[in-house]
């Protein structure tokens, strides 16, 4: 793989060629540090401005300024250092195989990951980053999204080039010297777009608003009962806790687009901080679309995925894991197509309708006998599994709905359970395991015989699945140099 | 609900130790399938260990009465401090009378392309691990385990929900696994 390229195309480094990240980087990470100790110092010194000089007291008289000024100096020397240092002994390295990242100043760390292991990339924009025009590249390799690997910060620019190189290594794409311009990045496909309105409803209309109202009339109650206004005023903090939940889940999924690009799906959101998030073909472990009752009269649906390395990300800011906040059956479908694009079934809508909707035992799906109405009065016809060609769709719920789809080839381990209830009702749990994430597919009290039967034949297609679909690298296998994903998996 | 209180057939005491398959065939198993039993030995083991645990819940669970006969403290009623050893007690006889049998309900099997673990007879699980997903394979011995010359092997996955441990494997057989398992793994290899 020679990769020698002329303008402006990614070329990966040599074993000693190693690049910095922007020098205004530690600053952008530190502010807020900086701009506590400056409100800090600001404030006393304020306050020793307006204090000092009535009451004449303490040391506020002659020392400040002297003070002041050797405080605010010694902060500029150490925070400086400090930044300096870091950003000195920060150091990254892009190779044909591998990402290496050295930082730290007294820890030294030194970091390398395969770049064929990397299970998908985010391009993050936190508010004053982007006052800058700087970017934090972060990207997961498959450890169960212990520790996300972080370059902070690039230009712009520079984080997507760096993308896009990485996205092609990891894809397998032979560099052809002739078409350099295969690395630099390619061009997005726009699929779908969710209006402010739509955020902004589904934030509303959700169980956060649920929780809100309790409280509110909680609160309310309270005050009415006691008749003194002070118990209100003491509910103030949970209401602001509460308004920065919608603050947060309004501005964290605002703008959110879905786009198709070469190197896989592309997810931009967020209203302050920004991120684009790339998850390649293939890297998808379980998708999940979910429908509370509340939701059900609009139509939305709420879509997961699973991706090895996210793990079940509720840390981070940002909600890696949705791939969809709120989407009608449509977009849900769209969205669908690009991370998995064979369903292996002909009629995808019917199916995935009937396994978004149920109940009972159309287009395919097998939901528990009649003997599961004991332990599940009102969700046996709706638990259900079906199994096409290419993936295992479990239905779940009645109030709170639920379809897991889980690829054959990214089938974990697979387990039948078991209690005595279940025994007696000639009843059977079906566990598929998936990696870390949100998605734990599970088809609840199948029938004894079909149990057993879904337990053998999943393991059948799962190891057949398994042997197809092996290479790591998702594009070396496709002879044809078109990288679409559509294209590439009709082998139906 | 079947009766689960009658410890079923007994085992010979000069059963040979591992290719037997468990006493327990169950609904849930895959049909023609033999799985090895692990050690009997493990009876042992836990026999011991939940003995102990037992010993310690019912000391702590004696305390009141213990109080109430020394005369220190009597302010509850008799019954109470006497039901409450006996609760425990009881408990700790019923799980230890179980023990034989779960062991018994221990099995594995290595197929062409996975390995069957199954637990448990009334809470039954069947697992099945495709040797292509193991990430790697943790042999461990404890202290009592190495007394009794048992491992316990543990297969990891990708995903955390395959919980699979096989505890009570001689040594040796361990051993064997492991390199085993390693090596299908790696012949079979599937990323991610």
């Amino acid at each position: 793989m020679s990769a020698a390229f002329t303008g402006g195309a990614f070329h990966t480094d040599s074993a000693d060629s190693w690049h910095r990240v922007h020098p205004v980087s530690p600053l952008v990470r530190g502010w807020v540090a900086v701009a506590a100790v400056l409100f800090i110092f600001g404030r006393n010194a304020l306050d020793s401005l307006f204090t000092g000089r009535p009451d004449g007291r303490g040391i506020s008289a002659g020392a400040p300024p002297a003070v002041i000024a050797a405080v605010v100096g010694a902060a500029i020397v150490v925070f400086g250092t400090g930044f300096f240092l870091s950003w000195r002994f920060t150091r990254y390295q892009v190779t044909d195989e591998h990402v290496h990242i050295n930082s730290g100043i007294i820890f030294r760390q030194q970091r390398r990951a395969r770049i064929d292991r990397v299970q998908s990339i985010d391009v993050v924009q936190p508010l004053v980053a982007r006052a800058f025009g700087l970017a934090e590249l972060k990207f997961d390799v498959a450890d169960g999204g212990k520790s996300a690997f972080r370059l902070s910060f690039l230009k712009l620019d520079e984080a997507k080039r760096l993308r896009a190189a990485i996205l092609a290594r990891a894809a397998g794409v032979a560099v052809d010297p002739d078409a350099p311009d295969q690395v630099t990045e390619a061009p997005e496909q726009h699929v779908l777009a969710l209006s402010p309105g739509r955020i902004i409803g589904a934030t509303v209309f959700s169980s956060l608003s649920i929780v809100a109202l309790l409280v509110l009339s909680g609160a309310v109650a309270l005050t009415a009962w006691s008749g003194e206004i002070g118990v209100f005023i003491g509910f103030v903090p949970v209401f602001i806790g509460v308004g920065a939940s919608y603050w947060k889940a309004i501005t964290g999924d605002y703008n959110f687009r879905v786009a198709l690009s070469p190197d896989g799906v592309r997810l931009h959101y967020g209203m302050l901080e920004t991120r684009a998030q790339t998850i390649p073909p293939g890297r998808v472990q379980a998708v999940g679309i979910s429908q509370g009752p509340v939701w059900r009269p609009f139509g939305w649906y709420r879509v997961h995925v699973n991706v090895a390395g996210y793990g079940d990300d509720r840390s981070d800011h940002g909600n890696r894991t949705v791939l969809l906040p709120a989407g009608t059956l449509e977009e849900v479908m769209a969205v669908l197509a690009l991370v998995f694009p064979d369903p292996g079934v002909d009629n995808p809508v019917d199916v995935f309708t009937a396994g978004l909707r149920g109940p009972g035992n159309r287009h395919g799906f097998v939901h528990s006998p009649r003997s599961a109405r004991w332990i599940d009065p009102l969700a046996w016809r709706y638990n259900a599994y079906r199994a096409t060609s290419t993936a295992l769709l479990c239905r779940h719920g009645v109030i709170f709905r639920r379809l897991e789809v889980v690829p054959h080839e990214r089938t974990q381990s697979l387990s039948l359970r078991q209690g005595p209830l279940m025994a007696a009702l000639g009843l059977v749990d079906f566990e598929l395991h998936s990696t870390a994430g949100p998605i734990k597919p599970v088809v609840h009290h199948v029938a004894l015989d079909a149990g057993r039967r879904l337990f053998d034949d999943q393991a059948a297609r799962a190891a057949t699945a398994r042997r197809i679909h092996s290479a790591e690298h998702w594009l070396a296998t496709a002879p044809s140099a078109t990288p679409d994903p559509q294209e590439q998996q009709h082998a139906n | 609900m079947p009766s689960q209180s009658s410890p079923a057939t007994p085992v010979p005491p000069g059963a040979p130790p591992v290719p037997v398959p468990p006493a327990h065939a169950s609904a849930i198993d895959p049909e023609g399938v033999p799985f090895r039993r692990v050690s009997d030995r493990l009876t042992t083991l836990r026999l011991i260990e939940r003995g102990l645990g037992g010993l310690v819940f019912l000391a702590a669970a004696s305390l009141p009465l213990v109080l109430r006969l020394a005369g220190v403290w009597g302010g509850y009623p008799a019954w109470l401090a006497w039901a409450l050893p006996s609760a425990v007690l009881a408990t700790v006889l019923w799980v230890l009378a179980l023990v034989p049998r779960q062991v018994r309900a221990i099995g594995y099997a290595e197929r062409n392309d996975d390995l069957l673990v199954r637990h448990g007879i009334m809470f039954h699980r069947v697992m099945v691990v495709p040797y292509g997903r193991m990430q790697y394979v943790d042999v461990t011995m404890g202290p009592l385990e190495r007394m009794l010359g048992l491992s316990s092997v543990h297969l990891h996955t990708a995903s955390p929900g395959t919980n699979a441990v096989l505890c009570g494997v001689p040594a040796a057989e361990a051993a064997r696994l492991r390199e085993q398992l390693s090596a299908r793994g790696e012949a079979k290899l599937a990323g991610l």
